[in-house]
């Protein structure tokens, strides 16, 4: 099979995968399908690398295995341990069939945004580009719909995974101190969210955004 | 020694007395000790800045260190200037209002080590933001603010500062991953156009190789940005977290989130302008800073009018303020330019001026709510005067510093062919000055509430203000040469004209240059 159909097909699986993350009801689940996509994502690395020729793309693969594998769920994990476990599981505020349509209108509009792009590299690779986008604005709606502020926390994961994502089709040169650099940052904002979710916890005794909207921006 | 090198120890001032400040225990060191850290910590900064600054300026070649990653040309010198100068005064002014906290009890010993910790960090990603000329590390020190002012933002630890914390750390986050995307489109872009990918991060590099970028690539990017570092600008619609995390965080915080952060970004989202005009023409960046500027200012305008928070209402007129930065930028032209450029050097001082008074308020009345603050004059006299001095300038007012800048945007405006939108501005602004003006005639004046001490706030509180104001009156009356050609300079690098007297010839501005000259104060003699 050609490489970059195989890295098309793993972007479909991105989707799918970070789609189960903002559908799934407990935040244990959440946490290792998390790990599971960011396995999915090291695959998209390793492939890219293999196919341009591109050795800085393992050192990603390194990167993102230790962080977004690893790391990222267990702090989460941590944090969730530290907050006494089940209790705090939520339902998703909107029908799951909702939230399918919402994610398949997102693919859509992000082929039609990338049709344009006229990149040598993006050409062989938009379908992956596009779901990359796509993926970044899964994120998003994860941190908009979700009443669990945890479940944010992965929403801002997803975010960041579709840039990078977008990052290593485009670039695949991309010198790897860059990535270490951004998969760096996402673990502090992840740690010091997690920080603030147990505070918030153990302060008014919830991670419902709902009741935490005192305030009216 | 290499001027170069002294921007390093101007990044590691900050840093280092944080770091000091961090590992020191907060129970047995006394409160002494951190207080002394952070005044030696603000004070070089600002001597640092200050000659760094006139080196820029003198020389009129920017300085690069540590392989081009940092930079500082005129247009940063504009904001390195705000951050060293604010830093200085609202550090002071935390000296008083901490200890106030720490007797009220609202704080404890833990918290007072945390504050100056953080103070001190949130300078530093403050002055990464605008030395980094590398546009990933640009990015992810906007990203460090987030994360260091989020623990300011919660520092009294009640259910409304950790919903503001929590509020300020999502959206932020979310916004700004939008600007993470948009630096890699920019940056995959540069990869793809230049031979070596190491200069591809590098901004000065980006603007030379823009003319070659894909068209489409590059207004996906610009939008990106601008919706990213908007949302640390505090640009609608993603301006929510602003009127809480301001609001919430200790005053002097509030001061500098309002007069220095949210100009930092504001600094990045014109380092994108000019890498987006390079590559597709003024027309399509203009016309996103117009549309995202004119409905910040609108709506933003409202909330300041309907909110009876005291806080809440300059933190949406911060809102409103950073929409008419960005409808100059959408103006364009050299005078749109300056105009955007001066008005954030302008509403810095003025805006950490009312965040520091509010604290003032607080400190007296205990309460934030409007409805609750009357008799101010009675109350506070002191107080009260810089109170009034400062509203008017919030509103506009002739001959504070404010008022220049937004002559200058009516001018830019209209000479741009925007009548509308300058009508629109203007009738926004009018809103604005209404609001303010029943502030000053409901909570500075009519009958203080008989339990209240009258008796103002001490010398350390007031000095920071008074020097705040005594700026503002300057810089409205006699526009000091240094400042007026440091904003030349950096509206020639954002029209990236090589000619450095881009606005000599202004019909508005020409006296000023010809009075600076007169005078001999113009730093180019």
């Amino acid at each position: 099979m050609d490489g970059y159909a195989l890295i098309n097909i793993l972007g479909g699986l991105l989707i799918i995968t970070s789609l189960m993350v903002v559908l799934t009801k407990t935040i244990k689940r959440a946490a290792y399908i998390y790990g599971a996509q960011a396995l999915v994502l090291v695959a998209i690395f390793i492939t890219l690398g293999v196919v341009t020729d591109s050795s800085e793309l393992f050192k990603w693969a390194g990167t993102a295995l230790l962080t977004k594998v690893i790391l990222i769920p267990a702090v989460v994990l941590f944090g969730l341990k530290k907050l006494g476990g089940s209790t705090v599981d939520t339902t998703p505020p909107r029908s799951s069939i909702w939230m399918i349509v919402l994610v398949a209108a997102e693919v859509i509009l992000s082929f039609l945004a990338v049709g344009g792009v006229e990149l040598p590299t993006a050409l062989e690779v938009k379908p992956a580009l596009a779901i990359s986008l796509a993926h970044f604005f899964i994120g998003l709606t994860c941190i908009i719909s979700q009443r669990n502020i945890v479940k944010q926390i992965f929403g801002f994961c997803l975010m960041e995974n579709g840039s990078h994502v977008t990052l290593a089709l485009l670039a695949p040169d991309a010198p790897s101190l860059l990535e270490i650099g951004i998969a760096t940052d996402a673990i502090f904002v992840v740690a010091v969210m997690v920080f603030f979710a147990v505070r918030i916890y153990k302060s008014i005794n919830t991670l419902d955004t709902n009741e935490i909207m005192n305030l009216k921006g | 020694m290499h001027v170069s090198l002294l921007m390093i120890f101007l990044l590691a001032t900050p840093l280092t007395a944080s770091l000091l400040m961090a590992v020191l225990p907060s129970r047995s060191v006394s409160t002494l000790v951190f207080e002394a850290l952070h005044a030696v910590s603000v004070l070089t900064i600002v001597l640092l800045a200050g000659y760094l600054i006139i080196t820029v300026l003198r020389g009129g070649e920017p300085i690069d260190t540590l392989g081009g990653w940092f930079y500082l040309d005129a247009l940063g010198s504009v904001f390195v200037f705000l951050i060293s100068a604010l830093g200085l005064l609202t550090g002071w002014f935390s000296l008083s209002y901490l200890r106030h906290d720490l007797k009220a009890g609202s704080i404890g010993a833990v918290q007072f080590k945390q504050y100056y910790t953080f103070f001190n960090l949130f300078l530093f990603t403050m002055l990464l933001v605008v030395l980094s000329n590398n546009i990933i590390m640009m990015w992810i020190s906007i990203e460090a603010t987030t994360i260091v002012t989020v623990f300011l933002v919660g520092s009294y630890q009640t259910k409304l500062a950790l919903e503001a914390a929590w509020k300020y750390i999502v959206v932020c986050t979310a916004g700004v991953a939008f600007g993470l995307y948009g630096t890699l489109l920019i940056y995959a872009n540069a990869a793809e156009v230049l031979l070596d990918p190491a200069q591809a991060v590098l901004w000065t590099s980006l603007v030379g190789a823009a003319p070659q970028f894909d068209a489409m690539l590059i207004q996906i990017a610009f939008v990106f940005a601008v919706v990213g570092f908007g949302t640390k600008a505090g640009l609608f619609p993603m301006h929510t977290w602003l009127p809480d995390a301001h609001s919430e965080a200790p005053s002097p915080v509030s001061a500098l989130l309002s007069g220095v952060l949210i100009k930092c970004a504001v600094l990045v989202i014109i380092r994108f302008y000019i890498i987006a005009v390079a590559a597709l023409g003024p027309a399509f960046p203009q016309l996103v800073m117009l549309i995202i500027g004119i409905i910040s200012v609108v709506i933003a305008s409202l909330a300041v009018f309907s909110s009876d928070d005291l806080k809440r209402k300059l933190a949406y007129s911060s809102v409103k303020n950073i929409g008419v930065v960005a409808l100059c930028l959408g103006f364009g032209g050299p005078l749109g330019i300056a105009a955007a450029l001066l008005h954030c050097v302008m509403h810095g001082f003025t805006k950490a001026l009312m965040f520091c008074i509010s604290g003032n308020i607080l400190m007296k009345y205990g309460t934030r709510s409007l409805k609750k603050i009357s008799g101010i004059v009675q109350v506070a006299p002191t107080t009260a005067v810089l109170m009034i001095i400062g509203l008017f300038a919030l509103s506009g007012f002739p001959p504070l510093a404010m008022f220049i800048p937004e002559v200058m945007a009516f001018v830019a405006g209209v000479s741009a062919g925007y009548v509308w939108i300058v009508v629109i501005l203007g009738l926004a602004l009018a809103l604005i000055i209404a609001a303010f003006m029943l502030v000053v005639s409901r909570s500075v004046f009519r009958k203080a509430p008989e339990q209240l001490q009258k008796k103002d706030l001490g010398f350390m509180i007031l000095a920071p203000e008074v020097i705040m104001v005594v700026v503002i009156v300057w810089f409205g009356v006699l526009m000091p040469g240094p400042l007026l050609k440091g904003v030349e300079s950096a509206t020639a690098i954002v029209m990236q004209q090589p000619d450095q007297n881009v606005l000599h010839n202004d019909p508005l501005l020409k006296d000023f240059f010809a009075a600076g000259e007169l005078s001999g104060s113009n730093v180019n003699e």
